[in-house]
């Protein structure tokens, strides 16, 4: 068999690896958000970070809170029950729910729970007791302690000041706000996030 | 300065970042089953973690594979290095990128990109490390003494291009401010799966695509099946990066694009592993796994097979819904690195160590209970990953379990996967302990034997 010329020539060699990855590389990184506009823009208002959520989602990023909960409910049914509130399902999480994070952190493995919908669903001082020791939550939840005392693999993040797990609690209490979903008894939907 | 100065530099400094990365992953294990074990700041699980990756992949990985490409490239070429001074700044200033990084890590410093946590300034100085690595190869392969390039040097070519693409695009474009949300998880995923596919794949490959036949000392089976490898792999692997998305918030034409191109890598993979287990049916029977090399080549190219094998089914929507976001994942992802691409490494330093320094390899019988340790608790590793991972998975679907009971569920998982990860720190242990008497120690001058 003859041997084809890139064999022999560098710049060939070079060029055709670089030409033939660029096609992919192009298709898959710079096309998408041409064809999908809610990759950075939204059709709907879109929750902006005050300062204190900002720096709490800086102190989820420092701690690497993404390599053991993600931040998407997939598009089923398992998810949307499983990380609903109180028999709701959580609403299925849109593209454009993101556009105004500056740091993604759709992550991909679920030691813990899926936190994508989690603001609003617990009070902020439950928040405060479980970051300072995961298994050991103190007299107010005394209830959840037997359940999390066993099972519960999250790191007690008790070096964090007040002032940090605040900020933390105040950025945690913002995710899946973008859509109402949460009901209260006589329907109406809630927008208690700040609890 | 000596020949293969550089080599030798590069090839001992990864060894540093193999013992302390695996370590780090064996301090992780623990933490699942006690996590109040090391309870420090620096050492969060979240913060060694990210630790763990970046120093067994770029540390161990990517500066091993430098040096024994700076070895390979001008045995191929029949010429030296262009530039060993060069070679060695590459190496000094890499380290004070990896440690550096490593410290900023564990101080709570890190973007928020997989495998990218690396932080600036660090992120800017691999990429000088890298193109003073991109001038060092182009200028052997220009200076070279033969006419045809071998499959080696077309791959290590492919590796030094395609990874400035990628690693650039993970690390300096997603962290530009106008990427956000999912534009930027995006990006993320295409850095995510290329910086194993374009970064550590062709490496591998390329450091098998030498070491096999030279082990052997039988001529590569096909010359056809390394073209098709080859420019199979650089079309489609670029495509995949949104399967790590499949039921997720982006564009579902975009998951499908990934899943069809996951399954076509199918082709460039049977390829590949055709080629080498080709190689090795080539060979008479009783030569084949004489030695640890040939046995960690043979094990590493099974291994590689298998995880390619596993990438295709995990991007079929159905299997996907059992397989995502659980300890499946972590299996997947130890069997390509861990697996492949590190056995491929060690069967390399086995073989280019002792070439470099003109000694023979301290003890031979000492790499074969290496190998054997590492192979079959690497075994139990992944297959406890993944079983853990199915039922994992299964329980999910089945709603009348909370999230927590099935976390408790997994205790015996996490258990297996600690003591069968220890084993694998011991078997590292042996590897360097086998390397540094070769280096320092009893070992004998090597004498007779072509170099």
């Amino acid at each position: 068999m003859k041997k084809p010329a890139f064999e022999k020539n560098l710049f060939l060699l070079g060029m055709g690896a670089f030409l033939v990855f660029s096609v992919g590389a192009i298709l898959t990184t710079i096309i998408p958000p041409l064809v999908d506009h809610t990759f950075y823009q939204s059709p709907y208002p879109v929750h902006t970070y005050t300062a204190s959520e900002l720096n709490g989602m800086k102190i989820y990023q420092a701690n690497g809170c993404v390599y053991c909960h993600t931040q998407q409910i997939r598009n089923l049914k398992e998810d949307q029950v499983r990380f609903g509130w109180r028999l709701v399902e959580a609403p299925v999480s849109q593209s454009w729910e993101y556009v105004n994070d500056r740091w993604h952190f759709l992550g991909t493995k679920r030691t813990g729970p899926d936190l994508a919908r989690v603001g609003g669903k617990y009070a902020s001082s439950w928040h405060w007791a479980h970051f300072k020791d995961p298994r050991n939550m103190g007299e107010k939840y005394q209830t959840q302690n037997n359940r999390f005392q066993e099972a519960s693999l999250m790191p007690n993040f008790y070096f964090l000041s007040d002032g940090q797990i605040k900020d933390l609690t105040a950025y945690l209490q913002t995710l899946g706000r973008n859509m109402n979903w949460r009901k209260g008894q006589s329907g109406e939907y809630l927008n208690d996030y700040e609890n | 300065m000596r020949p293969n100065t550089a080599s030798k530099l590069l090839i001992i400094c990864s060894l540093f970042y193999l013992i302390i990365g695996v370590s780090l992953g064996f301090v992780t294990a623990m933490k699942l089953l006690w996590p109040t074990v090391g309870e420090i700041e620096i050492l969060t699980f979240g913060r060694i973690r990210s630790v763990h990756t970046n120093l067994v992949m770029f540390g161990w990985l990517l500066q091993a594979g430098m040096g024994l490409i700076f070895f390979i490239l001008p045995k191929l070429l029949h010429n030296k290095l262009f530039s060993e001074k060069l070679g060695v700044a590459t190496c000094v200033l890499f380290n004070i990128a990896t440690l550096g990084s490593a410290l900023f890590i564990f101080a709570g410093k890190m973007k928020n990109i997989e495998y990218g946590e690396i932080p600036i300034p660090f992120d800017y100085l691999t990429v000088v490390c890298w193109i003073m690595f991109a001038i060092n190869v182009f200028g052997t392969v220009i200076n070279r003494n033969v006419k045809y390039l071998y499959v080696s040097v077309w791959y290590i070519i492919g590796t030094v291009i395609w990874t400035s693409f990628v690693y650039i695009t993970g690390n300096i474009i997603t962290q530009l401010p106008f990427i956000t949300g999912i534009n930027q998880a995006n990006l993320t995923w295409f850095y995510v799966h290329n910086a194993v596919g374009l970064i550590f794949t062709p490496m591998g490959v390329a450091i098998a695509y030498y070491i096999i036949p030279k082990s052997l000392n039988t001529p590569l089976h096909s010359h056809k099946l390394s073209l098709i490898g080859f420019w199979v792999i650089s079309f489609v692997y670029v495509w995949t990066g949104a399967h790590h998305m499949i039921h997720g918030p982006i564009s579902y034409w975009l998951q499908t694009v990934a899943i069809l191109f996951s399954w076509s890598l199918i082709i460039p993979v049977v390829a590949v592993i055709t080629n080498f287990l080709g190689t090795y049916l080539a060979t008479a029977k009783d030569k084949r796994y004489l030695g640890p090399i040939p046995k960690f080549m043979y094990m590493g190219t099974i291994f590689y097979l298998l995880t390619c094998l596993q990438g295709p089914f995990q991007a079929i929507r159905t299997v996907n819904i059992i397989t995502s976001k659980n300890d499946w994942v972590v299996g997947h992802a130890h069997m390509a690195l861990l697996g492949a691409f590190t056995f491929f490494a060690v069967g390399g330093i086995y073989h280019v160590l002792p070439r470099i320094i003109g000694r023979k390899l301290y003890s031979e019988k000492l790499g074969n209970i290496q190998f054997w340790i590492m192979t079959l608790a690497s075994i139990l590793f992944f297959g406890i990953l993944w079983v853990g991972g199915v039922v994992q998975g299964y329980f999910w679907h089945n709603l009348n379990g909370t999230f927590l009971e099935i976390l408790k569920m997994m205790k015996p998982y996490h258990t297996i996967r600690f003591v069968s990860g220890s084993l694998l720190v011991v078997g590292i242990i042996i590897f360097l302990y086998n390397i540094m008497e070769t280096l320092w120690g009893k070992a004998q001058e090597l004498k007779d034997v072509e170099v």
